[in-house]
């Protein structure tokens, strides 16, 4: 009886398929890396690569920094002090995470270069002809991408120093209190030690977004690792070339991968329950109580009020001459691509959480694992990694058509939604892995196992016990994948099929053409569908986070 | 040393602390003892100066350090706290963590670590994190940490209570040992009437955040002040009691008392070892057993009176009782309390 509950060895195939299917661009990375006849290597190391590692290295030194101060100090006057507007603060500040990288930049490109209203009002003040009168800051520059990224990427740090602040336990504060130390003091020694596993989360998911990001540099003209891909790719159609800088980039990447992970764990001593968990909030009043408030209001107003503002201006002023047939051809497009995306990701990380979890196997929990790295691979990467096998399977497919009835296939896979949708999958699958996996987490074996005993196969067991119990996290996960594909820049732009645009690749299109006004009412639509993955976190934490 | 005067700590409606007023001599153990929820902890934390005094004061050395016009912040007063979940830094090794209020050079404080870690003879377990060592060590570890400065006071809030009862009693005679030895004055906080009367010389029983009565553990037992806490501390029955002309009339028998006391007197309370129970013919009796409970070192024996109440007698463990047994009972020490709970004082019984 008891073999027949767990060695389901169906389901074991189901997944382990299912995990080596979605791994199979990382598998292919590796073989074209390595296919490359001339020394593509050694030309890489002379010719691009010291580039690409300086601004890497400055890229990550700036964003790091920068989420660290703006998440932490925030993070700590939200959760340890009482100040006016604190409340609204707390969720406000979640809100520059509706932007994606690339429309804020496109929209400070616009506020900030030469011909934008900005310079132009300086001009107009100060006499100043034309740019030798003055200096400006480039806006399109390494520090311009820093600043936008750790505008939109703060609010991950910030939102985990949060958590951990208060799920300190307030003993120790006051134990150190007792001990001589001054409120200050105990702040350096230990709530801040306390909360840094929880910073280091934050930082190193800060940290993958900026090595993933491709709008930004390319707006900006940054040359990193990712836009190197994509140029190595379709500037040179180098397949190696472009595969061995991927690999070199998971490396990076791993390396972060590896500090979240272990941070994690180092997390669980850090976060012992505790009985008296009250926080009295140091209260802040007079000058300190502006100044704290002002200083929350500063990444909110230009992360996402004054960008989102603009949008709105220029997408009311402007709505009339753009074609708004073409608008909702490519929202059309977007909302479909989302939509099965979402279904189908939806529904293979609920077989595969299943399927991990009846197995008490490591390697099927192995392998459900390696899905999940698909979601810190850059999109250029996934990309690259889907392409080269599909074109090498419609290429083969075709020689051997035409050898055998003569008759040519051409490129029956490439090309088409569905190669797009392969590659949303492996890039975004692990959102409803984990979703799906969390959920499960609260089911206990012995519910199924009492479901197994009044007779019900694991198809009826699943269907009648996990399906309405995970209802919350099934939707949670699909809303999740939903706005992730929306907001995708790279991957759709690599392998949508010729004549074929979606609200972010055309958004983009309109950018590189300086056309960022016309791309106002795409990009606003974005921001908006952006928001609903931050109302749903920010009512999942009052739910979970107890009231003070 | 320490001086409480008037302390009162509302929060809203609510008054926590009411009017609360204590004093603490040097090198002096002290216990505040109430339920849960009767603002015990509160009191201490404004001792502690973890809390602000909606009104009243706290003197150190006759030096006001909590009050309308001065709040000394904790970490100036010089005071160790225990904690009742311990609150042992996790992130910190246990030598660090006793080393954490210690200032000084390295070797000075390092001699301070090893002497206090051979004061709770933990000295194996210095290099270790708190999560690696069982409860009753991390409680060592927290009383080594607090004393590490040299305090002159410790407060303890509810110390003991997160431990299994067996080690608890163990622990709570190491713990006071060591205490006693450094000559440090202690403030106990507790819920446990048998913690409070064997770690302290003088209790202070506390409920509804008010003082009800200070004093030694055997005058709080022998004397309480009120009914409640006759039976917060200790077990009480109460019964019901008339005056009728010259003396008191109780479910047994007519009792001596002065005129003026038993007047007023409503309800007498007696301890369970304070009723003499004898065996008795049918006719003589004015009880019948109806409950016997053996526990080894004592029998506990529940009767019903005649008048219809239900009382426990404690009774040696060799007279052996069966169900049914008439008896009579009689009291040789009883308190008189009147109509609104508070003991009528000024007689004693032998």
């Amino acid at each position: 009886m008891k073999s027949s509950v767990h060695s389901s060895g169906s389901w074991n195939l189901l997944t382990l398929s299912l995990a080596l299917l979605f791994a199979l661009p990382f598998f292919s990375l590796i073989v074209t890396a390595g296919s490359g006849g001339e020394n593509v290597w050694g030309h890489l190391l002379s010719t691009v690569m010291p580039g690409y590692l300086k601004n890497t290295f400055w890229l990550m030194l700036g964003v790091g920094s920068g989420t660290l101060l703006l998440g932490v100090s925030t993070g700590w006057l939200i959760s340890m002090t009482e100040f006016p507007g604190r409340r609204m603060m707390e969720w406000a500040l979640l809100l520059p995470l509706a932007f994606p990288g690339y429309i804020i930049a496109m929209v400070y490109v616009e506020l900030l270069e030469f011909s934008g209203p900005v310079q132009e009002q300086l001009r107009l003040w100060f006499g100043w002809q034309d740019y030798m009168d003055y200096w400006f800051p480039p806006i399109a520059s390494l520090g311009g991408a820093i600043t936008m990224l750790s505008l939109v990427l703060f609010p991950y740090v910030y939102l985990l120093a949060r958590t951990a602040f208060l799920q300190q336990s307030a003993t120790l504060m006051e134990a150190s209190r007792m001990l001589d130390k001054s409120a200050g003091n105990s702040f350096f020694m230990i709530a801040l030690p306390l909360a840094r596993p929880a910073i280091v989360v934050g930082v190193s998911l800060a940290m993958m977004e900026t090595l993933a990001d491709f709008g930004t540099m390319q707006l900006f003209a940054v040359q990193t690792f990712t836009t190197g891909i994509y140029h190595t790719w379709f500037g040179a159609y180098n397949a190696p070339g472009a595969a061995q800088l991927s690999l070199s980039l998971l490396t990076f990447i791993s390396f972060f991968i590896f500090l979240e992970r272990y941070s994690r764990k180092q997390q669980r001593f850090h976060t012992q329950s505790s009985i008296n968990n009250a926080h009295t909030r140091y209260p802040l009043s007079g000058i300190r109580a502006v100044l704290a408030l002002l200083f929350c209001i500063f990444p909110v107003l230009f992360g996402f009020a004054l960008p989102a503002g603009l949008l709105i201006q220029w997408a009311t002023e402007s709505w009339r001459g753009v074609m708004l047939d073409r608008f909702f051809s490519d929202a059309g497009n977007s909302i479909f691509l989302a939509g099965v995306t979402a279904s189908l990701g939806v529904f293979i990380g609920l077989l595969m959480a299943f399927g991990s979890r009846l197995s008490k196997r490591r390697r099927i929990h192995w392998a459900a694992r390696l899905v999940s790295l698909g979601y810190t691979f850059p999109g250029p990467v996934v990309a690259l990694g889907v392409l080269l096998p599909f074109a090498w399977f419609d290429r083969t497919m075709d020689a051997w058509m035409q050898e055998t009835f003569g008759i040519t296939t051409g490129y029956l896979l490439s090309g088409t939604l569905f190669i797009l949708v392969f590659a949303y999958l492996v890039r975004f699958l692990a959102l409803a892995y984990g979703t799906a996996e969390s959920g499960l987490g609260r089911i206990t074996s012995d519910m199924e196992e009492a479901s197994r005993s009044l007779g019900k196969n694991t198809w009826q067991t699943l269907k009648q016990v996990h399906l309405p119990l995970l209802r919350g996290s099934v939707l949670a996960a699909g809303m999740l994948v939903f706005v992730d594909v929306m907001k995708e820049l790279p991957v759709t732009l690599m392998l949508q099929p010729f004549n074929f645009s979606t609200l972010a690749t055309r958004a983009y299109g309109y950018a590189t053409e300086e056309l960022l006004k016309e791309a106002s009412l795409w990009c606003l639509t974005i921001v908006i569908v952006g928001l609903f993955p931050v109302i749903f976190l920010n009512r999942q934490l009052r739910q979970t986070a107890p009231q003070y | 040393m320490i001086e409480c005067r008037n302390l009162t700590k509302s929060y809203g409606v609510l008054e926590a602390v009411s009017d609360f007023s204590l004093h603490l001599e040097e090198h002096e153990f002290l216990s505040i003892l109430g339920p849960s929820g009767c603002g015990k902890s509160t009191l201490l934390r404004l001792i502690a100066g973890l809390e602000v005094p909606s009104k009243g004061q706290v003197l150190l050395e006759k030096r006001e350090i909590s009050g309308e016009k001065i709040i000394l912040p904790p970490e100036r007063r010089k005071f160790g706290m225990i904690f009742q979940d311990f609150a042992l830094f996790p992130h910190l090794s246990i030598e660090k963590n006793i080393a954490y209020g210690l200032s000084g050079s390295r070797s000075e404080k390092q001699k301070r670590v090893v002497e206090l870690l051979k004061l709770v003879s933990l000295q194996h377990l210095a290099s270790k994190m708190p999560h690696q060592i069982s409860g009753g060590e991390q409680q060592r570890i927290a009383v080594a940490r607090a004393l590490a400065p040299r305090p002159r006071l410790i407060l303890m809030d509810e110390p003991f209570s997160n431990l299994d009862y067996q080690f608890r009693l163990q622990l709570r005679r190491e713990i006071r040992e060591i205490l006693k030895h450094e000559g440090v004055a202690t403030i106990l906080v507790t819920h446990d009437q048998v913690e409070a009367i064997t770690f302290s010389e003088r209790v202070l029983l506390m409920h509804k955040g008010k003082l009800v009565q200070a004093g030694t553990p055997v005058e709080i037992y022998q004397q309480p002040q009120t009914l409640w806490a006759s039976s917060f501390v200790g077990e009480a029955n109460h019964l019901s009691v008339e005056w009728e002309k010259t003396s008191l009339k109780s479910p047994f028998g007519f009792l001596d008392v002065p005129a003026e006391i038993g007047k007023e007197t409503r309800i007498l309370m007696v301890r369970p070892e304070d009723f003499i129970l004898v065996s008795a013919p049918d006719d003589e009796a004015n009880g019948i057993v109806k409950t016997v409970e053996f526990s080894g070192a004592a029998q506990t024996v529940g009767v019903e009176l005649k008048s219809g109440e239900k009382i426990q007698v404690s009774g040696s463990p060799h007279l052996l009782w069966n169900l049914e047994d008439p008896v009579k009972i009689s009291a040789d020490r009883y308190l008189c309390f009147n109509s609104s709970g508070d003991r009528l004082d000024g007689f004693t019984t032998k």
